[in-house]
């Protein structure tokens, strides 16, 4: 049983042997006839007797025997028939009150089926959508006898072609059919209403209130009609329903639903959408242009896959952050989490038989195994925390497990220059144009040289123009005279409608006492009141700084804001020794209200 | 020393006695062989897993032992080193069922014989292959072929399959530790 299935290596090293590798061959079956993605392969304790079980939605050889199997260390413990292929499968807690066994979700087709204690619990069907009224009609038409099977073939064949909506897949299924079978099957539906039903492509969980390692999680679901579902695991209602503007592929989620929280959807049309809390459409929207092959978030980062062969790392905010180039197509990623030693890692398994792990672009390991692998996840599997488990081309199955005093260090695989510096840059050729620039140059030099200096100038000048402009008209928080130097700085404290607004005034001479000053506020009266505009300031002492106090009542209820103006004025004089400008904080209070 | 203690040896009422301990990966069926191994009113009756370890003791024939029962937790493994040196004899106990984490086990145990305090000694090895009753548990002859027992050749070892709930195959266990023991010295 455990047969040498496999080698791994730090990158740089040499070949590793038995020694110094950091995994345990626990076992191998070339046999093992499981054919699956990493979307369908979760663990968990599914029984609550401490050891966590493997759950795979199993396509079956060519996608033609589709079952889900439970396994209990390296045999099938349980194994059901589904009735169509699975898309991806979960482990999830249902109920708070409930005993802390999971429940285990399976979506396929357009259902979710959710089973506890590993018996059939409940099934979620997507909602159904509107068909389009334009088929309606024609099998109206039809049902009345008006049009005959061959014009309604045509007509649905122009409405598949041009329409926005699709087709149902009573209309899908009749377009099908020879033109025998047309009249038959024109009798045997017409009188039925026509449905639309999208399904499953991916799915993931959400912790619903709380981020606890045992709280209940909340199903999210990815549609081929472009959209995105959170399902209650108590109720299994439709919590929030969201639209992104291509078919979603991979999903990840982050957060919790009740707070705040983040879903990444990579689409089929080679984009990342970002998802916030509260927000229907995608916030941010990350162009790959390539086909995404697989979506990891690690910490942070969300790391994606994409079909040209490489991996690449993003921020939150869309934000590319590196890319490696790998030897050889990807096909499967899933996350390697250590919790004993706090590492997030990706794990990419690619079509040359090597399952790389990487650290931001850092490769940490690479494993050889004996079939390229097509399924694989990391975790808890039976009583071993970090065991992996790889599925492979040919359906075998092989589980490792990190050798407890294995640490992945950065670094050690990297000996010498990095792979990038040895890659060709291919220099293009010199142009024309290259050519004649680089000649007037030499020719013109000097005469460059000089207008670059004359614009130079021009821009200081102006620069210089406008802050002297600034400081005349006191538009800065500091006072620039130099008979009264003062300073403002100015703070604005609660969530609305009211606020404090606090005016940090110090007077930084060293000697002179400032007398007689007045402070004045300017602001949009629809939007503010304040119960005093205009007051005056006492005597300042040099040095102390003094806080002045006033409230600030906001009164638009549309979660508008606006600016306040302070000015700082001697009696007697027009122009304001110097102003501030406070940009107020949207009022909260309100819109909570 | 005593004098009732010394009058006890004397007469050859003192059991000599001796450290042992006992290791295993965690769930393997350490503690509850050992609470088997004691007098039956100093038995507990729910075991727990063990947290750091935990000092038993219990008598045999001729020999009194005070046992160093190890946690077999992943995070708590690398405390039994602290403890080889005062070691006299090891009970390294197997899940004859948990056919997954054979090579863990053998992984801890290659680790355990070659550490310096144990490497160079003729320390006595018992191998409890537990857990015989479950339906998925292999032989003790499998048992000892997985962990590639035939390899240590400078201590001696013995493997006994046990049920440790019902207390099966412990008593055999014992004997042999203690004629180990026994022979060793005289
Ligand atoms: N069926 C069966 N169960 C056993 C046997 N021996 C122990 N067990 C059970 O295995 C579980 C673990 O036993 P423990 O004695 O706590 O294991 P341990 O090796 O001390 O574990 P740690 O203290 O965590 O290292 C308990 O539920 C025991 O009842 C056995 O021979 N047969
Ligand atoms: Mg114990």
């Amino acid at each position: 049983m455990a047969a040498k299935s496999s080698s791994d290596s730090d990158s740089g090293g040499a070949e590793s042997n038995e020694t110094n590798s950091k995994w345990l061959d626990a076992h191998y079956d070339p046999m093992a006839n499981i054919h699956t993605f990493s979307s369908c392969l979760a663990l968990a304790d599914l029984h609550g007797d401490g050891e966590n079980k493997l759950v795979v939605g199993d396509l079956g050889p060519g996608g033609r025997n589709p079952h889900l199997k439970v396994l209990k260390g390296p045999a099938v413990l349980a194994e059901s028939p589904l009735p169509s292929l699975p898309a991806a499968v979960a482990t999830f807690l249902m109920e708070q009150h409930d005993s802390r066994t999971p429940a285990l979700a399976l979506a396929s087709g357009p259902c979710v089926y959710v089973y506890k204690n590993l018996r059939p619990y409940f099934k979620f069907t997507l909602p159904q959508l509107p068909p389009n009224p334009l088929e309606q009609d024609l099998w109206n038409q039809a049902k009345e006898d008006r049009i005959d099977p061959l014009t309604l073939k045509e007509m649905l064949e122009g409405i598949r072609e041009k329409a926005e909506i699709p087709l149902s897949e009573q209309s899908l299924r009749f377009l099908q059919l020879e033109l025998s079978d047309m009249e038959a099957f024109v009798n045997q539906n017409k009188s039925k209403t026509i449905k639309r039903q999208t399904v499953i492509t991916t799915m993931t969980t959400l912790k619903k209130t709380l981020a606890d390692e045992d709280a209940i999680s909340c199903l999210v679901l990815g549609t081929e009609n472009k959209g995105l579902l959170v399902i209650d695991p108590e109720a299994f209602t439709v919590l929030a329903e969201m639209d992104i503007p291509s078919v979603p592929v991979f999903l990840d989620a982050s957060g919790q639903f009740d707070v705040e929280f983040e879903l990444a959807a990579a689409c089929r049309n080679g984009n990342i959408y970002i998802l916030k809390r509260d927000s229907k459409h995608p916030k941010y929207s990350i162009e790959l242009s390539i086909q995404p092959v697989g979506l990891v978030r690690v910490h942070k980062i969300l790391v994606v896959g994409s079909t040209q062969e490489s991996l690449h790392g993003f921020t939150h905010k869309g934000k590319r952050l590196w890319t490696v180039q790998m030897p050889a197509a990807i096909m499967t990623m899933n996350l390697l989490e250590q919790h004993s030693r706090g590492l997030q890692a990706v794990m990419v398994a690619l079509a040359n038989a090597e399952v790389r792990i990487y650290h931001d672009k850092v490769l940490l390991n690479v494993i050889r195994t004996p079939d390229p692998v097509t399924s694989l996840c990391f975790g808890r599997y039976g009583r071993e925390d970090n065991t992996l488990i790889m599925t492979t081309r040919g359906g075998g199955l092989i589980i490792k497990i990190l050798k407890r005093t294995a640490v992945f260090v950065e670094g050690t695989g990297e000996m010498g220059p990095p792979p990038a510096q040895a890659t060709k840059i291919s220099v293009p050729r010199k142009t024309r144009l290259y050519v004649d620039q680089t000649l007037r140059e030499r020719e013109a030099g000097t005469g460059m040289h000089q207008t670059f200096q004359t614009d130079l100038y021009l821009l200081r000048i102006r620069a210089a123009r406008a802050y002297v402009q600034a400081l005349e008209s006191s538009l800065t928080p500091l006072s620039a005279t130099s008979r009264e130097p003062l300073k403002l700085h100015a703070v604005v404290q609660g969530l609305g409608p009211t606020f404090k607004l606090i005016l940090h005034l110090q007077n930084t001479s060293t000697t002179r006492p400032a007398l007689g000053l007045l402070v004045c506020f300017l602001y949009n009266e629809e939007l503010y009141a304040l119960p005093r505009a205009f007051f005056k300031v006492p005597l300042l002492v040099p040095g102390l700084i003094y806080p002045l106090e006033t409230f600030v009542q906001s009164l638009s209820n549309k979660g508008t804001s606006d600016i306040i103006r302070v000015l700082v004025l001697r009696e007697g004089q027009s122009t304001p020794l110097l102003s501030a400008h406070i940009s107020m904080p949207v009022s909260e209070g309100l819109a909570a209200a | 020393m005593g004098l009732l203690d010394r009058l006890s040896g004397l007469l050859g009422l003192k059991k000599k006695e001796v450290h042992v301990l006992c290791l295993g990966l965690d769930n393997s069926g350490k503690t509850t062989i050992i609470n088997k191994l004691k007098p039956s009113n100093a038995q507990s009756q729910d075991i727990v897993p063990t947290i750091g370890f935990s000092i038993e003791k219990f008598k045999s024939s001729s020999l009194s032992f005070t046992v160093f029962d190890m946690s077999g937790q992943g995070r708590y493994r690398n405390l039994w080193e602290h403890y080889y040196k005062e070691g006299q004899a090891i009970i390294f106990v197997i899940d004859s069922s948990d056919k997954l984490r054979m090579v863990v086990a053998k992984e801890e145990l290659d680790t355990l014989l070659n550490h310096p305090d144990i490497k160079h000694r003729r320390i006595p090895i018992l191998f409890f292959a537990n857990k015989m009753d479950l339906r998925d548990a292999v032989t003790s002859v499998k048992v000892s072929q997985l962990l590639c027992l035939e390899n240590i050749k400078d201590k001696p070892w013995h493997i006994c399959a046990s049920n440790a709930i019902k207390g099966e195959g412990l008593q055999e266990g014992v004997d042999w530790l203690q004629d180990q023991i026994q022979g060793a010295k005289t």
